[in-house]
This record gives structure tokens, C-alpha cells and sequence, in this order.
């Protein structure tokens, strides 16, 4: 018999495999069953804390490496290197030997040391870039100040003669006579210049002055190109200033607060020619920094270069080995067979596949202990695992947004390929537009290839999902052409069905009605482009679009209510089917699929006088008033519509109560035999027989073995606890089937909703 | 040319088709989706249709206009 193979309908069979690998080969193994992409791994050191578990020492030192990696990648980005980018379809990464990998976690470690201290150099030496820069400046502006300055010594002196100790002015004058050079250290007067950033100029000289009250004379320029700041490497404007001012005391005090405003004080002879020697001096040093500075950039740029040629397959490689042991950390360890134990899920129909790969491990490791993977049974729920081609891979990921169905069910993404893309160009319903999304979506499609490669984020998105815009666009040719729209304008594909009725004597601007061309004709297909543009076509439209809204939104539930059957069936559960689906299906179809039929009726029929009867006041009246009637649609209504309503209602006890009694029931009649659920930790040990000798928990059933230390009970346990198994409890299914219940309402309040609008329109 | 019936006609047309992409789908394990897809298709393309020619089958209202050209009032 030719085995079954896995459909996209369910999720694949699964298996829970047990591995048995030998210790030197684990990371190998793991390796590529990682390639494979079909193993689920359980946790079997639950109980250990991260720290405890094997492989940590390894993740750490892999930890460190990604750090590193990381460090070269902002480095690279901050000196503008492209990393090169890797093309995982053309070059594929053999899986690397432990030895290389260490090798690479030293290369890096080494590298980091190198790019680190070249880092360390280069911003020292752009510092002192920056204050040579700086004192240049001073020198220059504070020149200008000494050289206007010398020029009216006098004026200065005769200034400060007048107001000051008339005493000393013979001293003074003595002394400064027949100076030779005239200085501004004969009259006493020191100074202070340096640097400050611009924005702090206006407290600084309010500091100065209240402190020293009003005796200094501050004179400051503004450096026109903004100074780089080499701590945080912005552009900061900044001032230079020169303070003039009496004695020692006052002058020391002008540095200290200079020095905590975080101004640069530097030094700057008041001698013309001492000072130009000081120009000279500093432009060379300026000189001598900047070459060295240009050298340890070139250096570390070509070191940055040479690693972004491999980084990228670095990062992949690293996080390959990280992954690798992350895995190879759920692995139990044995440690007198020197083996490790792994429990997996894998897909029943892979398992030869998994078989083989293991095997060809071994063989090209040599080893001559096999690998063994062995089944094993088990009561838990396998995992939902299903397989996906390009195709329906963003199907499936819309469905998986929503939630993911339990393994076995029906794969919701079936219907999802068609009524998704339908229902949106329901919406979307234009010809025109629809043909340029169609091209788009085909345009990916066709480069395919090559546009893989675009990382721009919501070009990717769009590519991603690709062919859902590709159904999408299809539909959205055929609900355009049904909805004779192209570009906002109609196709006069076919006869119309109305011609414009011309009262005798028409003029321009008067109102004109269409009546039947032909009797029994019907434009054949989409709406007559006679309503195009028509004072009522909106009128027309609502009425046409909100029924159509009822009818595919009722086709579109009854369909895939019809999947709950088909589960219960699988599943061979009876109950779901004369508890959930049988009654949940009657009672839609008395509410909703009895207007769906009522407005088919109504569209069939020709109605006297223009007007038909209201159906949405037959729903409402259906409900309040059961047996009346605002206007017939045919014979026999009213009992018809009690009749259903009656059958409605009597199903909500139904849906209410029928499958928690019967689970109660099944319960109950299980116990009642003796049997147990094997979830339900009893004790099974044949150590049973010492416990004192009481019954107690027999009846209890609930007694946590985990208070007990005898081993041959902690065994079993240990292999139930991890997952959580329903104990019967009523409320609880109670509740969980009035959630289900209610269930059924939201679409009758959309329809009443819809049916409102309707109503308002026609 | 159309009429009532239209729907009855099409009706069979899309279970005609249905039946071929029932028996002619690609064998293999995608074979369920492309049944699914198809026949869904085909009737949601039907449902879609149908209701579109009955709503206009026995209209209760026509259309009415009153910025019509001369030239246009017989076309």
C-alpha cells in the first residue's frame, strides 16, 4: 500500500521520535536536522535553570563572538563601509567544524583588541586635534585684542587714573613713563583667555561680574566655523574671550570659573613676537597631529574593509552554532553512556528522511555507534505542522495571525486562497485599477528572482505577499466587469436594458426616465450601464450591493460550518456533531438562510404597484411579533415563519446543553467502571502497597505525585506533568460551550445591520 | 437574451466546470487546493453573477436622469 501523503487539507502526522546520539556527533546531528527544518525538539531539562544546562559555557563564548561581530558592524557603520551582503542562493555556508568556529571567536577577539585601540588612539588624538585648534583661534583673536589694545595704553590708563587712588598715580606714572615697551603688566593688569561654547557666554560674564563686581573688562569674539566636540562628536560653536582684570587673587578666581563653566584656558603670551613664535609652534603641532590622525583613519578603515568582506558570513555562522547548542541544551545527558537523549516531534512521513540523514552523519564522522531513532507513543497532542509552497505560504501566514487549528483539523487556509482575495475585490470591484494591480502582481511574480533581493521594507512586504494581490487583482477584474466599472466609467459591452422614455416637448436640463427596452430581456451580464451616472443609480446600487453582501456573507458561513462536520468526522466524535454542528446549522439556516431565500424570492417576482414587501421588517416582526405580517410575500407566511422560528430557538437549549451533559454522562459512566484518565495523577507504583494504607486517593484520583519521593512514581510523573491534561471538569466545558454558542450571534447583527441599510435605501 | 433561465443555464455551466476541475486537477499532494480553489472559484464567480441578473431581472425602480445631452437621449 502506497503511503498517504501529508495534504495541505490537515497538518501532517507526527511522530514523537526519541534520538539516541552519540556524544561527539551531537552538535553535527543537530546541525542537520537543522537544515532539514522538520524536527520539533522538546525540553527535557525543564526542571534546569538556564545556567545549569550543558552547553552554556559554549552559547556564552558564542555570545561574546556576536558582540564582537556586532561591535566591527557599528563600527562599520559609523565609518561608512558597505558590508558586503551575503547571497544565501548562490553561496551556501558549509556547516564549519568546531575548530573553526573557535577559530573565528579568537580571530574576532584579536580584531576587537586591534579596532578597539586604534578607536582609543584616533579619539585621543582628535582631541588634542580639537584643542590645538582651538588655542589657535585664541591666539589669533586674542592677538587682535592686544594689538588694538597696545594702541591706546594710554587711554586705558588715563581711564582708570581718574577714578582711581590719586596716591598712586606718581608710582605709576613713574614707572611706566619711559617704558620701553608699553604692557599692560605695568599697570597691574593680568589676564585670562581661552575658549567657551557660545551658548554659555551670557551666564559666564554674569558670573564674572557679580563675582568680581564690574572689575574686569572681557572682551570676546566668535570663531566663525563650528569646533568638533570629540566626546560626542557634534559641532559646537564657540567663543573666544579675553578678561583683563587686577591682580593675582582676582585673576586666579577668573580661571577657577572659567574652569568649572567647562571654558578651555590656554596660554597666550601678551609679547607680539613670543606670541607669533607661539602660531608658529602650534600650527606645526597642529600639522603633526592631523597626519597621524589621517594614518590611524586609513588603518582602520582598511582593517573595517578587510572584515566587511566576511562579516556577514560570520553573523550567520555564529548564530547557526548558537542556535545549534541552544538545541543541543534540551538534550538529556547521559553521562555513563555518553550519550544524548532527544525527544522530538517530527512528521510521521519524513521519518525516512530523518533515518537517512542521521545515518549519513555517522558515516562521515566514522563513528561505529548508530544513531537510533526509535517511536515511541504517546497520549500527547502533536504539534499543528503544515507544509506550505510559495504559493500558499502567505495564506497561510493570514490565517496563522488569527490562530493556529489543532492538529488534524482542517487547514482554514483551504477556503482562505479563494474567499479572501474574492471578498476583497468584492470591495475593490474596478476593472481598470484591477488590470494595473494585475500586471504588478504578475511583474513580481515573472521577476521573481531578482526581487528577492530588495530589502526596502514595504516593498518586501508587498512581495511577500505577492500572490495573494495576484488572486486578489483576478478577482478584481471580474467583480469590475460585473460591476461595469472601469476607472470609475462603464462598459457598454452589451444592449442595455432601459431606454430613455422622452416626454413630448423635452428640453435640456429636464428629468428623464428609462423604461424597458424589451420585456423579459436582462442585461446579461453585470449591472446595465444605463445606471451609470443615473440621479437614482446610488439608490439602485445600496439595495443591489447590501443584498449581495447577505447572500455571499451567508454562503461564505454555511460553508465553512460545514468544516465542523467534517472535523467531528475525522475525529469521530458523534457529539460535536449532534451538539454543535446539526443545531448550529438549523439554526442559521431558519434565521439566515430563510431571508437568503426570501430575497431570492423577492428578486423573482414582479411586484404590483412598485413595491414589494420589506424584509427586514419581516426579520423584525419574525422575532417580536411571531405570526404577523407588515405586507404578504407569498401564502402561508406566517405559520412558516413561526414554525421556524419555534425550530431556531429550540436549538439554543440544544447547542446549550448537550455536548457538556453528554461529556458529563461519559464521565461519569467511565468512573463509574473504575477507569481513569491517565492524565490524572494516581499512583501506579507498586509502591503503592507501603503508602499507610490509605484508599483515600483512590477515590480522590487528584493526589499530586509530586509530593511523594518514591521513585517508580516520580517516573511517570515526570513524563505528564509538563503538559496540561483536562481533568472533567463541568464549568469549565460549560462555560467553553456558551462561548460557542454565542458564537452563532455576531452574523445576525452584521445582517441586521446591512439589512438597516438596505431598508433606508429602497 | 437573457432571461430568467440564464441562471439555470449557468448554473450547469459551473457545474460542468466543476466536475473538470474536479477529475482534471494536477494529481499529487497539492491536488486538494487545486480543487478547492477551483470550484470554489467557479461558484463564487456564479453566486456572484446570479445575483447581480436577479436583482435586475424584475426591477422596481428605473434609472433616472436629468443632465442628459439631446444627442445622447436615443443611444
Amino acid at each position: 500500500m502506497a503511503p498517504v501523503r501529508d495534504t495541505p487539507f490537515r497538518s501532517a502526522d507526527m511522530s514523537m521520535v526519541q534520538l539516541y546520539i552519540s556524544n561527539e556527533i551531537g552538535r553535527e546531528v543537530v546541525n542537520a536536522l537543522g537544515e532539514l527544518g522538520l524536527v520539533q525538539f522538546r525540553d527535557l531539562n525543564g526542571d534546569l535553570s538556564a545556567f545549569q544546562r550543558a552547553f552554556t559555557q559554549d552559547i556564552r563564548r558564542l555570545d561574546n563572538a556576536e558582540r564582537q561581530l556586532r561591535f566591527f558592524h557599528a563600527q562599520m557603520e559609523k565609518a561608512g563601509i558597505p558590508l558586503r551582503k551575503l547571497d544565501l542562493d548562490v553561496d551556501t555556508l558549509a556547516p564549519p567544524s568546531t575548530s573553526e568556529i573557535d577559530e573565528l571567536a579568537e580571530r574576532s577577539q584579536s580584531l576587537e583588541q586591534r579596532v578597539s585601540s586604534l578607536n582609543d588612539s584616533y579619539e585621543t588624538l582628535k582631541k588634542r586635534e580639537v584643542e590645538l585648534t582651538e588655542w589657535r583661534w585664541v591666539l589669533r583673536e586674542a592677538g587682535g585684542f592686544f594689538d588694538r589694545a597696545h594702541g591706546n595704553v594710554d587711554e586705558i590708563r588715563a581711564s582708570t587714573d581718574n577714578d582711581d587712588a590719586p596716591l598712586l598715580q606718581d608710582i605709576e606714572h613713574n614707572n611706566s613713563a619711559a617704558e620701553v615697551e608699553r604692557s599692560f603688566s605695568g599697570m597691574n593688569i593680568g589676564f585670562v583667555a581661552g575658549v567657551i561654547a557660545r551658548d554659555r557666554v551670557a551666564p559666564f560674564e554674569r558670573i564674572l561680574w557679580r563675582t568680581l563686581r564690574g572689575n574686569l573688562y572681557m572682551n570676546q569674539a566668535e570663531i566663525p566655523e563650528p569646533l568638533v566636540d570629540p566626546a560626542t562628536n557634534e559641532p559646537v560653536f564657540k567663543n573666544v574671550f579675553v578678561i583683563f582684570a587686577h591682580g593675582k587673587e582676582i585673576l586666579a578666581k577668573i580661571r577657577k570659573i572659567s574652569e568649572s563653566m567647562s571654558a578651555e584656558v590656554y596660554n597666550v603670551d601678551e609679547n607680539s613676537d613670543l606670541r607669533r613664535d607661539q602660531v608658529h609652534e602650534v600650527n606645526a603641532r597642529l600639522n603633526d597631529v592631523q597626519n597621524v590622525l589621517r594614518n590611524t583613519q586609513q588603518t582602520l578603515e582598511a582593517e573595517l574593509t578587510q572584515i566587511s568582506r566576511s562579516l556577514a558570513a560570520w553573523m550567520v555562522l555564529i548564530g547557526k552554532e548558537k542556535a545549534v547548542y541552544n538545541t543541543l541544551n534540551l538534550f538529556s545527558y547521559d553521562r555513563a553512556r555518553r550519550t544524548l537523549i532527544a525527544e522530538a516531534w517530527v512528521p510521521t512521513h519524513d521519518l525516512p528522511l530523518i533515518r537517512s540523514t542521521l545515518q549519513d552523519v555517522n558515516n562521515r564522522a566514522g563513528l561505529s555507534v548508530p544513531s537510533i531513532v526509535s517511536e515511541i507513543r504517546t497520549n500527547k497532542t502533536p504539534p499543528t505542522y503544515l507544509k506550505t509552497n510559495k504559493f500558499t505560504e502567505a495564506f497561510q501566514t493570514i490565517v496563522n495571525a488569527y490562530g493556529t487549528a489543532t492538529y488534524q483539523e482542517v487547514n482554514p487556509a483551504i477556503p482562505v486562497i479563494v474567499t479572501f482575495p474574492f471578498l476583497f475585490a468584492v470591495m475593490f470591484g474596478d476593472f481598470g485599477h484591477a488590470v494595473i494591480m494585475l500586471s504588478g502582481a504578475l511583474a513580481m511574480i515573472y521577476w521573481e528572482k531578482p526581487l528577492k533581493k530588495v530589502t526596502f521594507e514595504l516593498f518586501a512586504m508587498v512581495y511577500y505577499g505577492r500572490y495573494i494581490a495576484l488572486v486578489m487583482a483576478a478577482f478584481s477584474v471580474y467583480t469590475g466587469l460585473i460591476y461595469n466599472d472601469v476607472f470609475s466609467k462603464s462598459m457598454t459591452l452589451f444592449d442595455s436594458q432601459w431606454k430613455w422614455k422622452v416626454p413630448p416637448g423635452w428640453e435640456v436640463g429636464q428629468a428623464v426616465t428609462a423604461e424597458p427596452t424589451a420585456p423579459g430581456y436582462t442585461y446579461p451580464f453585470g449591472v446595465d450601464w444605463r445606471w451609470h451616472g443615473a440621479d437614482n443609480d446610488l439608490l439602485f446600487m445600496n439595495s443591489y450591493k447590501m443584498k449581495m453582501s447577505i447572500i455571499l456573507g451567508w454562503a461564505h458561513m454555511t460553508y465553512s460550518l460545514c468544516f465542523a462536520y467534517i472535523n467531528a468526522r475525522h475525529f469521530k466524535r458523534p457529539v460535536d456533531i449532534w451538539g454543535n454542528f446539526v443545531p448550529g446549522m438549523i439554526f442559521f439556516q431558519s434565521i439566515f438562510g430563510y431571508l437568503v431565500v426570501c430575497i431570492i424570492y423577492k428578486w423573482t417576482q414582479v411586484w404590483p404597484g412598485q413595491q414589494g414587501p420589506g424584509l427586514l421588517n419581516m426579520l423584525i416582526y419574525m422575532f417580536l411579533q411571531p405570526g404577523t405580517l407588515d405586507k404578504q410575500l407569498y401564502r402561508g407566511q406566517a405559520g412558516v415563519q413561526k414554525f421556524l422560528l419555534f425550530f431556531a430557538v429550540i436549538q439554543v437549549p440544544i447547542l446549550l446543553f448537550l455536548k457538556p451533559l453528554y461529556l458529563r454522562w461519559e464521565h461519569n459512566h467511565a468512573r463509574a467502571k473504575g477507569y481513569r484518565g491517565l492524565g490524572e495523577q494516581s499512583r501506579v507504583s507498586a509502591l503503592d502497597a507501603d503508602d499507610e494504607g490509605d484508599n483515600g486517593h483512590a477515590v480522590d484520583g487528584r493526589r499530586h505525585s509530586a509530593v511523594s519521593d518514591d521513585e517508580g512514581v516520580a517516573m511517570i510523573a515526570q513524563d505528564l506533568d509538563d503538559e496540561e491534561h483536562e481533568e472533567f471538569d463541568f464549568s469549565e466545558v460549560m462555560i467553553h460551550q456558551v462561548i460557542h454558542t454565542i458564537g452563532q450571534f455576531p452574523p445576525f447583527v452584521s445582517i441586521c445591520h446591512a439589512g438597516k441599510a438596505d431598508a433606508n435605501s429602497v | 437574451m437573457a432571461n430568467g433561465w440564464s441562471i439555470f443555464i449557468g448554473l450547469a455551466v459551473i457545474v460542468t466546470m466543476s466536475a473538470a476541475a474536479w477529475f482534471f486537477s494536477p494529481k499529487g499532494e497539492n491536488q486538494v487546493l487545486w480543487r478547492s480553489s477551483l470550484i470554489l472559484t467557479f461558484v463564487s464567480c456564479y453566486l456572484m453573477w446570479a445575483i447581480t441578473l436577479l436583482a435586475q431581472l424584475h426591477p422596481m425602480i428605473e434609472p433616472r436622469r436629468s443632465d442628459i445631452r439631446e444627442n445622447y437621449l436615443h443611444h
